[in-house]
């Protein structure tokens, strides 16, 4: 029969479909490589120069971004990470300042987003609503009380807090996080489980997945993350206002699309779209600021892009059976 | 000779890297019944779904009495005079029975923007009446109806404005034998009115018994086009397959003592709604089938072993005392499971052969620092993916690319990759074809003889017939009888205890 030849085809069409799909996943790459070279074009290379400056943006962003990166991945979404940054951050900067206690406010930090997040999953897995409905409210919910708690004054840190705001401090734990959840992600269980429960829930289930205590867990982790970003955030900003943390959400969606994230999760996350995403959202949003532009035009600019990416990653094929 | 109604010319589809279809031509006339038959991934559907506009054409004609035809949707092709009845659930849940029956027509029902809703249900429950199916009421909501129900609504759906090409895909093996009854009476009529059906199934004999011309395809490739009064199940099998089928079939042993030995106890099993007080014995080496009608509650007997039935009272206990309560309890303890909903419970559709067939036993593929290992997974999903010899490029590619057959095969070999003592498998065969059955059944019978205990849920009493050492056959959520194996039990004696 004509195997042989067939086999030798299939094969060569393999290699031309991998080729493609390699440059695909190259895209978001090369569009970071490409969006840098044009701003430090337009701002005469103003952009190079202050890069410590566009660098100090992007930690927080990137380490919130692991957690919604889990949660993505799974299929869910999260819309109260702003919040979560918020009272998070308050709680580092209240403890800092009336303990004295650097590693215990690093702690609360955490346990108070671990809270919120383990608020998120639960209205999420037992009462089985809908992801982003239930961190929509959330998200006001806790934003509210971030209100409350710094109607009279922001909420300040202590001096010694505000005296670790060093890069060298900032990039090592973001690396830590990015490092943990990479091997996270592609070496353990949990992992893989993630990529199943957001590639077909019900079938992860029947293949022996706890999947409503990994969907739990998956957002008392992505709050933990940002409880641990709200440390790194407080080193920075020193207190925190009302608005402390807002826009966060956004950011992350935006960053993860950014860089190459299926908005439905999956099979086709990669850890890589993390690193890159929050990348290219800093620095665009920090290029743009340095053209001039106001917030207003930012923001249109920003829409535009996000709508562009979504279209071109959003995995339509996948959904195609042949029979 | 009768006249021609339609050609098909150097058609051609590909998905991706598949050669779907490849430059298939041949006629269809005026007055038949025109089985498509081929085995898994043969392009059967494909063809007939670029007919009816749910695929788009990559290239190649359609020339319906003279004229050619391009629908773009299945509305177009209404109009055209094609209609389809598709394997799966083809209603839409919702909507009411005649609304589903006049979807993409409402048209016919409006009086200045406004829908006669009554004029509509009157006119369905017309139809639905003319048709026998009387007991179904047009202006129910669809959901109300049982699977087999709304098989029927399709049949009036897509046979009511007498259409000149009506295409049923692989529906037979979704239908219970009274359905399919109803169906082929529909399939008769439709030809004495000098209509053409193009009739898809896997079912060899029931092909031949109610087609008029057969045209073979295998791997997107054109092979035949015979008359079935000239044709034997096994020429058709060799057409197919492109080779002699040998061997046995199903399993050819009689006689043998089932063990003493017993594996998993099922007590009083109860599942509001579903199943009432089952209870039995699954014993080491032994294959037990369960048979019936679809709604018996036959199915959930396979969910309530797996510990994946919402609301179960009762217990299933193991032989050592282990109680299965959910599935990570059941999977741990070497229980093994395949829904009949393949594509939502068996298969996580979006991911790769290779992480479907790894899932259950990642804790076995960790390096020594406990993280997974990357060539480990490889190699087992490799090993076991080319033990059930699975139709694919590597173990990268997406199980949605796969057809039926080699689904089942990525479901089977995660779970000889886990090496499970007790399987249970719910409709193991559906919709595969002939080469993967035999696989199937042959796997099954090598397991049986190393000591494993199967449980087979099916429809098809003939595998029940060919592969059990003992049937239980349910009936409305009980148990109402017990067969054993014996080369005497036919289908009747099955069928006697089933209504």
């Amino acid at each position: 029969m004509a195997e042989q030849t067939k086999a030798v085809s299939k094969e060569e069409e393999l290699k031309k479909l991998s080729v493609m799909s390699t440059v695909r996943s190259f895209l978001p790459l090369i569009g970071l490589v490409a969006v840098f070279i044009i701003f430090n074009v337009l701002t005469g290379g103003r952009m190079i120069k202050n890069m410590s400056l566009v660098m100090s943006q992007v930690y927080v962003t990137m380490i919130a971004s692991t957690g919604v990166f889990f949660i993505m991945t799974m299929g869910g979404l999260d819309f109260s990470q702003g919040s979560i940054l918020g009272l998070s951050s308050i709680v580092v900067c209240f403890v800092s300042k009336q303990y004295g206690n650097i590693p215990l406010a690093v702690v609360a930090g955490i346990v108070v987003g671990a809270a919120i997040g383990a608020i998120n999953g639960f209205f999420y897995v037992n009462r089985k609503i809908k992801s982003f409905i239930v961190t929509i409210c959330t998200m006001f919910l806790f934003r509210g009380i971030i209100k409350y708690l710094t109607s009279n004054a922001p909420v300040q840190g202590s001096t010694q807090l505000m005296l670790m705001n060093t890069d060298r401090l900032k990039m090592i734990c973001t690396l830590i996080v990015i490092v943990i959840g990479y091997a996270v992600f592609r070496f353990t269980k949990f992992g893989v489980y993630l990529r199943a429960i957001g590639a077909g829930e019900k079938a992860a289930k029947f293949a022996g997945i706890r999947t409503d205590k990994m969907k739990f867990l998956i957002y008392v982790l992505s709050g933990a993350i940002t409880g641990f970003a709200a440390f790194v955030n407080s080193v920075k900003v020193g207190s925190v206002t009302a608005t402390g943390g807002s826009q966060l959400e956004t950011q992350i969606l935006i960053a993860l699309v950014l860089g190459g994230m299926p908005i439905s999760g999956g099979a086709k996350a990669r850890f890589m779209n993390v690193i890159i995403g929050s990348l290219m959202y800093i620095v665009l949003s920090a290029g743009l600021n340095m053209l001039g532009l106001t917030t207003q035009t930012m923001q249109l600019i920003q829409g535009i892009v996000f709508l562009i990416f979504v279209a071109v990653f959003a995995d339509r094929q996948s959904l195609q059976v042949i029979k | 000779m009768s006249e021609v109604r339609l050609q098909v010319q150097n058609l051609c589809k590909t998905f991706g890297i598949t050669k779907a279809v490849q430059n298939v031509s041949f006629n269809i006339n005026k007055g038949e019944v025109h089985a498509l038959i081929g085995e898994n991934g043969s392009g059967k559907s494909t063809l007939t779904n670029m007919l009816t506009g749910i695929y788009s054409i990559d290239s190649g004609h359609f020339i319906l009495d003279g004229k050619e035809v391009h629908p773009k949707n299945q509305v177009e092709a209404n109009d055209e005079g094609i209609s389809i009845i598709v394997q799966e659930l083809g209603t839409l849940s919702g909507l009411t029975v005649a609304e589903n029956i006049f979807l993409g027509h409402e048209d016919r029902f409006v009086k200045y923007g406004i829908k006669n809703t009554g004029a509509m249900n009157r006119e369905a429950q017309k139809l639905l009446n003319q048709y026998g199916f009387d007991r179904i009421r047009a202006g129910a909501m669809v959901d109300e109806y049982n699977f087999e129900d709304r098989k029927l609504v399709e049949i009036v759906k897509a046979t009511y404005f007498n259409p000149k090409i009506v295409v049923i895909d692989e529906t037979t093996t979704a239908l219970s034998q009274e359905g399919r009854e109803e169906l082929y009476k529909h399939m008769n009529r439709i030809r004495a009115e000098g209509n053409t059906v193009i009739f898809i199934s896997h079912d060899l004999p029931e092909v031949l018994r109610m087609s008029d011309t057969i045209t073979v395809l295998r791997d997107g490739v054109y092979i035949d086009t015979v008359k079935s009064a000239d044709m034997t199940e096994d020429g058709l099998k060799k057409l197919m397959v492109g080779r002699e089928v040998t061997g046995d079939y199903y399993r050819a042993d009689y006689g043998g003592e089932i063990s003493k030995e017993v594996v998993m106890s099922v007590k009083n099993v109860t599942v509001p709604g579903l199943i009432r007080n089952i209870s039995f014995d699954l014993h080491k080496g032994e294959i037990l089938g369960f048979g019936g009608l679809s709604e018996s509650g036959m199915h959930e007997i396979g969910k309530a072993c797996f510990g994946a039935s919402f609301d179960r009272e009762g217990s299933v206990t193991l032989a050592d005392g282990t109680a299965i309560n959910d599935i990570p309890t059941a999977i741990r303890h070497s229980i093994a499971y395949t829904s009949k909903d393949r594509d939502n419970e068996s298969v996580v559709m979006n991911q790769s052969i290779g992480d479907n067939i790894c899932l259950p036993s990642l804790d076995t593929l960790k390096n020594g620092a406990g993280l997974l290992s990357d060539r480990k997974m490889k190699a087992f999903a490799n090993e076991y993916a080319n033990e059930m010899s699975v139709k694919m490029v590597n173990t990268d590619q997406f199980v949605s690319d796969l057809s039926g057959g080699n689904k089942q095969k990525v479901v089977l070999a995660r779970w000889i990759g886990k090496d499970s003592d007790i399987l249970v498998l719910d409709s193991p065969t559906r919709g595969i074809d002939i080469k993967v059955k035999q696989d199937i059944y042959q796997l099954m019978d090598k397991m049986r003889k190393n000591g494993k205990s199967i449980i087979m849920i099916s429809e098809e009493l003939m595998e029940l017939i060919g592969m059990c050492d003992r049937i239980l056959i349910m009936k409305d959520g009980e148990i109402s009888g017990e067969l054993m194996r014996s080369p005497e039990l036919d289908e009747n004696s099955l069928i006697a205890k089933m209504v």
